[in-house]
């Protein structure tokens, strides 16, 4: 498609919630999956759909996500004129202003920029997706807007409270939105990425800004059902909204999963997800592993049981050690005879000989970076 | 141009014969090791970690899968504004074209490429070997030595000193004498292929060199004898960390499986000498139910739900359910399907074992027609890249594959056969 359409992604979302995950990093540089961060899974989906010029408002707490991102080489998008660009708030608090304010705030890349089109998206809706089709039904329907959602069974009064749920009509039509409703009327949910012409946006933008108003949701999506022709597309992939610790611990598990896996990696289809090189040799297996049912990226040295874990890069697992259902971020410890269960390690984290340290499958246990039990 | 102190070349143009059918289709140094690396790895990563940052890659033999890796030398830290890494093939100028005739000759048809960056130093090396180097602190020694050409030896067990090129020094180990393997050694310093030399005289030499009608053009065979024989000072640069050449099967084969080794000899694993290689855009391996890993390296994209011992596993390998792989290396994208075994057997990249088959084994009715005792010594078994080994096929332990087998009529009517006896 994809040379006349740019991306905006952001960097945070106020509506999620992974606690210390989120203390000293952006909600966009959590760590998932073995290898990767939250918003490698949006970047390389507008990768594969050729769409290199890329807008990533952000605020506080960046430091661990221009870390990963560098000069977007390892995404191709070290481009002249084109490229990745991050987009501070000159006022730290992202929050207060909300969706519209980091647009606003995003002007002066979206003047500058070359094409007519753009995604704009949340960071934390993980999918493998590209917009190619996205982009043929907008413009076949003569669309001002296109939502992407996908359907979602009958869902808890607690999920319920997450989602924007959407009336859409047989010919494509969104005829009306709830934000967060406490009565589910509908089983399409909003997948929080919107394709819609630079101009048209920066218009709308431009409008609730003068009218002090900040939710793009409300102000700019469901305030204009009426008056613009706002459509929407269904996704019919996996897809995970990452928005709480449940749902991380959730989301990774599921790539224990083969079809949630070449799904996602596109193992399938090609399309792949870039990370950032880190230059780790394999992982070391020992003469008394034991790893079962378990995803494991390359550096570490296991000596000792894993089952049903995400182990990330450069991780230790020393002989007579048991990990089970856990998460275990990069060059993490876990020394000889520990026993972990349930449990999410943030980075760096060293368990001392023999300890124990065990969550509940619903409550998993949350260890800090850097922290030695 | 800026002028540099020091530009490094290296030498890949070999096809590595006795690698078999492994350099079918890639030249030597692009052939994979440890996992995740390519042979080139090694002396391009340790450039950058000397502080060499202008590097020629003299390619010759089937140079497209080695040009293509290189690329713009991103991954070893080398793109380079001023400077970087540079594929060098030989090439047509207006007067003549021609091969690479000799080592000494690659040089000499590059003598242009180096002088644009007025250099001091000019470091030669080989991209056949796995060892980590810093070449900076031998061009000191070259520097203080006052030398004109430096040549870093290591010892080799004086058993094996007649396979080397051996350097026979005074106490200050200045080179008296150059011996390409001799019979009955005086020194068990061996040349590791690395040279340092100050560029003035070798240029010299390279153009005298060429001109001899005589010479193979040969680094240790005509510089270096020429050099000693005009009484240039020599030195030898001792080295004594991990040093192997991996020019055969078999040396291939064990240098992988030393990495294995409980303390292994040569650490691919450190934080202050990393080994860069270009990374493929995969997942994390995953291990299921049914797999089972140990004393193995494995690394991104391998789904294993197997069983593997003493292996070494490269990217985006599959090994299904029920099948076994024991004292193997198996390349990138190589399937191996259920039930199959793999016995001490290097597997070349995307081949497909179908469900129970068996490589390397020793039964009475293993297929031993491909049986090659040049190329597979130690009873190592071989297979070719982008092949298929069709159900139940077994193959004799030694053997060499480069093509498909399949279960064609003539194997049907061999087990009928069979089953009269």
């Amino acid at each position: 498609m994809q040379n006349n359409t740019m991306g905006l992604i952001f960097s945070e979302n106020p509506e999620a919630n992974l606690g210390i995950l989120t203390n000293k990093r952006a909600l966009a540089a959590v760590p998932v999956g073995g290898r990767y961060r939250i918003i490698d899974f949006v970047l390389s989906n507008m990768i594969n759909s050729g769409i290199i010029n890329i807008g990533m408002p952000t605020a506080a707490r960046t430091q661990s996500l221009t870390d990963h991102l560098g000069t977007g080489r390892d995404w191709d998008l070290d481009r002249k004129g084109n490229g990745l660009f991050l987009i501070p708030l000159y006022d730290s608090d992202s929050t207060s202003i909300g969706g519209v304010g980091n647009i606003f705030n995003s002007f002066g890349f979206l003047k500058r920029a070359k094409q007519e089109y753009v995604v704009v998206s949340d960071c934390n809706t993980v999918c493998n997706i590209t917009y190619d089709e996205v982009m043929a039904f907008h413009q076949e329907n003569n669309a001002d807007i296109t939502l992407i959602y996908t359907d979602v069974p009958e869902l808890s009064d607690s999920d319920l409270k997450r989602h924007i749920l959407l009336d859409v009509s047989d010919e494509g039509k969104v005829t009306d939105m709830q934000i967060y409703p406490t009565i589910q009327k509908s089983n399409h949910s909003y997948m929080h990425t919107f394709l819609i012409k630079k101009e048209l946006l920066m218009e709308l933008v431009g409008d609730c800004t003068a009218h002090g108003k900040t939710s793009i949701s409300k102000d700019i999506l469901l305030e204009n059902l009426p008056k613009l022709n706002v459509l929407g597309y269904k996704f019919t992939g996996y897809r995970k909204k990452i928005d709480s610790i449940g749902a991380y611990f959730q989301f990774n598990l599921d790539l224990l999963k083969k079809d949630v896996r070449d799904e996602l990696f596109g193992t399938i289809d090609n399309n792949k997800i870039f990370t950032k090189v880190k230059d780790m040799v394999p992982t070391r297996y020992g003469r008394n592993a034991q790893v079962q049912n378990s995803f494991i990226a390359d550096g570490c040295t296991i000596e000792g049981t894993v089952k049903n874990s995400i182990i990330f890069r450069g991780v230790t697992i020393a002989e007579g050690a048991t990990v089970e259902n856990a998460i275990i971020m990069q060059n993490s410890q876990i020394l000889e005879n520990c026993l972990v269960e349930n449990a999410i390690f943030d980075k760096e984290v060293v368990l001392g000989k023999g300890k124990k340290l065990v969550g509940q499958e619903t409550y998993p246990a949350l260890v800090g970076k850097r922290v030695i039990i | 141009m800026n002028s540099k102190e020091c530009v490094a070349m290296i030498l890949a143009g070999g096809q590595g014969s006795r690698l078999g059918a492994l350099t079918t289709n890639v030249a030597k140094p692009a052939v994979p090791f440890g996992g995740k690396y390519r042979i080139i790895d090694f002396p391009l990563s340790n450039c950058s970690h000397s502080g060499i940052d202008t590097v020629g890659v003299l390619t010759q033999y089937q140079p497209l899968e080695l040009n293509t890796y290189i690329g713009g030398g991103q991954p070893w830290d080398l793109d380079r504004r001023n400077g970087g890494v540079y594929v060098l093939p030989p090439y047509v100028s207006a007067e003549k074209g021609e091969w690479y005739k000799g080592t000494a000759n690659a040089i000499y048809q590059n003598i242009g490429f180096i002088s644009q960056f007025n250099p001091e130093y000019v470091v030669i090396l080989s991209g056949d070997h796995i060892y980590k180097m810093d070449y900076s602190a031998m061009i000191k020694a070259h520097k203080k030595a006052k030398a004109d050409a430096t040549i870093a030896v290591i010892e080799v067990p004086w058993t094996e000193a007649s396979r080397f090129g051996i350097m026979n020094t005074d106490e200050d180990m200045n080179i008296v004498e150059f011996e390409e393997k001799p019979k009955e050694p005086k020194s068990n310093l061996a040349s590791m292929g690395v040279y340092v030399f100050s560029w003035g005289p070798l240029k010299k030499y390279l153009i005298a060199d060429e001109n001899d009608e005589t010479s193979d053009n040969d680094f240790g065979k005509n510089i270096i004898p020429k050099m000693l024989g005009d009484g240039l000072k020599l030195f030898a640069y001792r080295f004594d960390g991990y040093w192997k050449d991996v020019g055969t099967i078999q040396s291939l084969w064990e240098a992988n499986m030393e990495l294995l080794d409980e303390n292994p000899k040569f650490n691919l694993d450190s934080d202050n000498w990393k080994i860069y290689s270009k990374n493929p855009v995969l997942p994390p391996q995953y291990i299921s139910e049914t797999g089972k890993v140990s004393n193995s390296y494995v690394t991104e994209g391998c789904e294993i739900s197997g069983t593997v011992e003493h292996s070494v596993i490269s990217a985006g390998v599959t090994v299904e359910e029920g099948a076994v792989v024991r004292d193997s290396i198996i390349y990138g994208g190589v399937h191996i399907g259920k039930d199959a075994v793999i016995y001490k057997s290097v597997i070349g990249g995307n081949t497909y074992v179908s469900s129970g088959a068996k490589i390397g084994c020793t039964d009475d009715d293993a297929i031993d027609k491909y049986i090659n005792a040049k190329i597979c010594t130690d009873d190592i078994t071989l297979l070719g890249a982008n092949i298929v080994i069709d159900e139940k096929i077994k193959i004799k332990s030694g053997s060499m594959v480069v093509k498909n087998v399949m279960n064609s009529a003539d194997k049907k009517n061999s087990k009928g056969q069979k089953e009269e006896n």
